[in-house]
């Protein structure tokens, strides 16, 4: 079974389970119908757990309105103003955002998703090519390749970083994007799901169809293969997205220049300040700085879960 | 299937087009100053000063000097983040050559700083500017008799109280010595007040230079360091919080967390150690409490000090290694440290003696119409000397590490003194420098 | 099936040298696919890795007698010096044993929990899932660094509803006390991935057929049955998967700490060892320098590889049996 067709029955199968919870619960047989003192604990239990997981970002985002002193008196829970001083309290803060990161904020967030997404893009490429020519390729000293890159999936990654710093430095390349992009779009993960998905979902006899066509291996490649692959690309392109958005130790050594940090190590430089004190400021920094991997992944939703389900099955 | 794929292709060709067009014009280097071929020398000065709100920003003063300077041209760039994270960068842009031609050093990094080869000898250009500035920080910049730099403020420590949050607990004047102290601030404790902060994150600042008040911890003897951070001023410093600690009659809350923010605030803390520039900060902390009541006194005779101070903080701007304008830099740095009241409101006390510093209004209201920069003045001039070896952020680190365990009980503040004195030793020996025994 | 290229079109005549000429271009292509990936793969991974390696065999110092130096610092070679050091360092020590109780608790607390809620979401006991499924991933978009900032306000006695609430209820909890604050960081990391972990095993359960549980359901199998004899046994390789990649995960522990340690000056230089190492590079710690910040690196991965190797080791005797 192909890949494509693999995914595509576990979207009908998401979709069948769907469908079965939503419409036809009641027709399920009676050993499985929940009771309704079941349904009631289930559905409580999982509130409590969503809101362990939603309440610091609804902090956040009350906190973003406050000044310093409204920060420590008063109610955590709710806005200190009314609703009706709400966006002039928050005009306050973000200029005061601005302020204190000396206008650079957006600069940061668009930093950050530069170094996110190119070094997501080229890794997502250089992965799969390396994992097709694993999967499909007897070449020699492959099986010595995949034991070594595998070898450092397992390896503490950032232990690296300070061994990077100074290779690069050496290459004169520290304080520059390169110095991000190009650590971040090596992951021997992606490597490991490149392979993965290459491995089951790129049919032999379509390639073989391809090579008596006349194809050459590029074009079979670029055109066939990739086309294959796109559900696990985005799959492994949002790894590397994220693992480069989150990543904070490498800009730490690497970035020193304000107008490139990405946006992590700009806020982590406003706390390390000692005489910072706008943490309300600094509170809707955070919730800014993180709303475009939030829209990026909630317009992706569909594309990534079908390529998880592939790799989760696969993994 | 197909739609996506082209979809998807057309998102990822538009993200790549944008970001290699800007990865391009990515890199922005401080460059040290080339002399471009209008004879224009530009000067690149990296600092960490507060630079917020209300204070007279570093970029206008530079542009002051920029509009009368067109042959010199000044870029300043301000450094967030730790002075070690500082250091580190300015080592690998010094390694690299791009590193600035001015930057911020405090007078506890010097040494460390020079031994790292940073530093460029410019004693030459210094000579003429020496009778602008106090004798000590002058001498602070200085290694080995060459100097690096010039100095731009001091850090003596002062002791700021709530007078009036004092009356009130019946204790008429800041007590002056050591016993007195403690009685009066057991005194205030049982009213739920504290006169004194015990600070675990500035403790490597703040104890040693309390200890050094009355003696300092490194002498150079032939080519060896002797090092002793367990001076009699080191132990009355240890002995004096000790007993504040025992008797719960000193808050512990870290300096730079909300809790000690909160303490002024809620009224608790009503005095404290403080480096003199901490004013303005002290003020934002407070959020205006006692507003009008508090006061600046010099330190008493707490810790063996016989009435004199010693520094916390305070920096030099140094000339670095690559800079191939040192005398245009030297020119411009002795020029700003002695743009006396712009310094004042970065909350500096600057270490020039061309003019005298005014207390800033705002301040005058805060501190009840108190001359505080009189105050920081005398007690410059009362400070003890105190030589910084290389290598002493360890032996800060160390210092709190160890002093954050005495806050919680389960250390004693003498262990933060005998551990600088190991790991000051470790970190000469292991910089291959020679201690003597 | 892999080796295709190689095995399946020697046939016929001239199979010999066919043969050698396709295993050529094999070879050929293959490299070609593999070239750019192994580029940048050497010089992320295997030029720092050597250059970790020759580094630690050197310590930076002065040159030039004096007090001061001569002021510059040059690599002296110290052969095992750096090694011995931190083998012999307490605070080494001390740090590895931090992040391995952290691992041992707070991996097997995430995996499970995210499993647990896999399983309550794919069960037919809640209808509408989709508002449960986003908000528990939600917090994975936020980065570490970030999330730290958040949490240590919400564990911050002055800002915390939470500490202010309990206080009020009479419970006066510290998140920072010396006991507990390896608990709160866990709990950064377990707020931060638990949801990514749910949604590996969601997919994998997803995926199972669904005639399985119709078959299951004919033999008048419980909901608990189902999920404990089909479901589970299926999310199986995800799970260890996850967990491996966890493991590997905590033990380069280090924003957290790092972002606390801003509000609590306990937490030492060299709390992890990967706060040891970036501390070490930049002379808070003493020796310090890159040679001996290499080699606790160097000590720190092969720690690390001793034990994925021996996680295998038992996943695989737990498989055989």
């Amino acid at each position: 079974m192909s890949r494509t067709d693999e995914s595509r029955a576990a979207a009908r199968a998401r979709r069948k389970a769907d469908r079965i919870r939503e419409s036809h619960a009641d027709d399920l047989p009676r050993s499985l119908q929940p009771s309704m003192a079941v349904r009631v604990v289930t559905v409580a239990a999982l509130t409590i757990v969503l809101i362990y997981f939603l309440f610091p970002i609804y902090w956040a985002i009350i906190a973003s309105t406050k000044t310093p002193s409204q920060m420590t008196s008063g109610n955590g829970m709710w806005f200190s103003v009314g609703l009706a001083d709400l966006p002039g309290a928050v005009a306050a803060n973000y200029a005061k955002l601005l302020g204190w990161t000396r206008g650079q904020f957006w600069r940061w967030v668009l930093n950050s998703l530069l170094y996110s997404g190119i070094s997501a893009l080229i890794g997502t490429l250089v992965a799969v090519m390396a994992g097709y020519a694993t999967a499909k390729f007897d070449f020699r000293g492959r099986n010595a390749a995949i034991a070594v890159i595998m070898g450092c999936m397992l390896m503490p990654a950032a232990l690296l970083t300070i061994p990077q710093y100074s290779i690069f430095h050496a290459m004169h390349l520290t304080n520059t994007m390169l110095s991000i992009i190009i650590p971040c779009c090596v992951s021997p993960f992606g490597f490991f799901l490149g392979r993965v998905y290459a491995q089951t979902s790129v049919p032999d006899e379509l390639i073989e169809a391809a090579h008596i066509d006349g194809a050459g291996e590029a074009r079979i490649f670029f055109t066939i293969v990739l086309r294959i692959l796109a559900p696990a690309m985005v799959t492994i392109f949002l790894f590397l997205f994220v693992a480069t958005w989150n990543n904070f130790l490498l800009p730490l050594m690497m970035i020193s220049s304000d107008s490139l940090k990405p946006v992590t190590l700009g806020l982590y430089g406003m706390v390390s300040l000692a005489t910072f004190t706008d943490r309300g400021a600094l509170m809707m920094g955070a919730l800014l700085g993180v709303l475009p991997v939030i829209i990026l992944f909630l317009g992706l939703q569909r594309y990534w879960q079908a390529g998880l389900a592939a790799g989760a099955v696969k993994g | 299937m197909m739609s996506f794929n082209k979809r998807l292709l057309a998102a990822m060709a538009a993200v790549s087009a944008l970001s290699m067009g800007l990865a391009g014009c990515g890199s922005s280097p401080n460059d040290a100053s080339e002399g471009s071929s209008d004879g224009v020398v530009t000067i690149t000065y990296m600092h960490r000063l507060p630079d917020s709100e209300g204070m007279t920003l570093v970029d206008d003063i530079v542009a002051k000097w920029n509009k009368e300077h067109p042959d010199i041209q000044i870029k300043a760039t301000k450094f967030d983040g730790k002075a070690a994270e500082m250091i580190k960068k300015l080592e690998t842009d010094v390694k690299s050559g791009e590193a600035p031609d001015l930057a911020q050093v405090g007078y506890a990094e010097l040494p460390e700083v020079f031994t790292k080869g940073m530093l460029q000898d410019v004693s030459e250009y210094a000579e003429q500017y020496k009778d602008h500035y106090a004798s000590g920080p002058y001498g602070l910049v200085q290694v080995d008799g060459k100097a690096y730099g010039l100095p731009q403020d001091t850090g003596p420590l002062v002791y700021f109280y709530n007078k009036a949050e004092f009356a009130k607990l019946g204790i008429t004047e800041v007590p002056k010595t050591a016993s007195e102290f403690i009685d009066a601030a057991g005194k205030a404790a049982a009213a739920g007040k504290y006169i004194m902060s015990y600070q675990s994150d500035e403790a490597g600042n703040m104890l040693s230079g309390l200890a050094g008040a009355s003696g300092g911890w490194y002498r150079v003897k032939g080519d060896s360091w002797v090092v002793d951070t367990e001076t009699d001023g080191s132990a009355a410093v240890a002995d004096f919080y000790q007993q504040l600690l025992d008797a719960k009659a000193v808050t512990t809350n870290p300096r730079w967390d909300p809790s000690f923010d909160a303490s002024i605030k809620d009224g608790k803390l009503i005095g404290t150690v403080a480096a003199a520039w901490e004013a303005p900060l002290f003020m934002t902390s407070s959020g205006g409490t006692g507003s009008g009541e508090w006061q600046v006194a010099q330190l008493g005779d707490w810790f063996g000090n016989a009435g004199k101070t010693g520094p916390d903080g305070g920096s030099a701007v140094a000339v670095l290694k690559n800079s191939k304008h040192p005398k245009e830099a030297m020119e411009f740095l002795d020029w700003f440290n002695t743009q006396v009241p712009d310094l004042v409101s970065q909350g500096l006390v600057p270490a020039a003696v061309t003019e005298d510093a005014e207390t800033p209004t705002e301040w005058a209201e805060f501190f009840g119409d108190q001359d505080i920069m009189k105050e920081f003045k005398d007690a410059n001039n009362n400070m003890g000397g105190f030589t910084y070896m290389p290598g002493f952020s360890a032996v800060v680190a160390t210092m709190n590490e160890t002093a954050a365990k005495a806050s919680d009980g389960s250390g004693k503040v003498a262990d933060v003194f005998s551990e600088a004195q190991k790991t000051s030793v470790d970190t000469l020996r292991n910089l291959g420098l020679s201690v003597a025994d | 099936m892999s080796a295709m290229h190689t095995a399946n079109r020697g046939t016929g005549r001239g199979a010999g040298s066919r043969r050698s000429q396709a295993a050529k271009r094999a070879n050929r292509t293959g490299w070609a696919f593999m070239a750019p990936f192994g580029l940048l793969f050497a010089l992320v991974f295997i030029l720092p890795i050597l250059w970790a390696v020759y580094s630690s065999f050197f310590r930076q110092v002065t040159v030039g007698g004096g007090a001061y130096g001569g002021g510059e610092l040059v690599d002296k070679f110290v052969g095992l010096q750096n090694f011995r050091y931190v083998v012999t360092s307490q605070a080494f020590w001390a740090g590895t044993g931090r992040v391995l109780l952290y691992t041992l608790i707070q991996v097997p607390v995430m995996i499970v929990a995210a499993l647990v809620l896999a399983m309550l979401l794919d069960s037919f006991i809640v209808k509408r899932v989709t508002g449960f499924r986003l908000g528990y991933f939600l917090p994975y978009a936020i980065p570490g660094v970030v999330a730290s900032i958040i949490w240590v306000f919400l564990y911050n006695g002055q800002i915390s509803p939470i500490v202010k609430g309990l206080s009020a209820l009479g419970v006066n909890v510290d998140f920072f006390a010396d006991n507990i604050v390896i608990a709160s960081m866990a709990n950064i990391t377990t707020w931060t991935f638990t949801g990514y972990n749910m949604l590996i095993f969601l997919a994998a359960l997803q995926a199972i057929p669904h005639d399985l549980y119709e078959a299951a359901r004919i033999d008048g199998a419980s909901g608990l049955q189902i999920a404990w004899h089909i479901k589970l046994p299926n999310v199986r390789a995800a799970a260890l998967l996850a967990m491996l990649l966890s493991i590997v995960g905590t033990i380069q522990l280090f924003n957290e700490p790092q972002v606390m340690a801003i509000s609590d000056p306990s937490i030492s230089k060299s709390y992890t060892p990967m706060m040891m190492a970036l501390n070490t590079s930049q002379g808070t710690l003493t020796p310090g320098g890159d040679g001996p910040a290499s080699a606790i690196a160097i000590v720190m991965a092969l720690i690390a590889g001793v034990l994925a190797a021996v996680y295998a080791l038992v996943e695989r005797k737990v498989n055989d049996r």
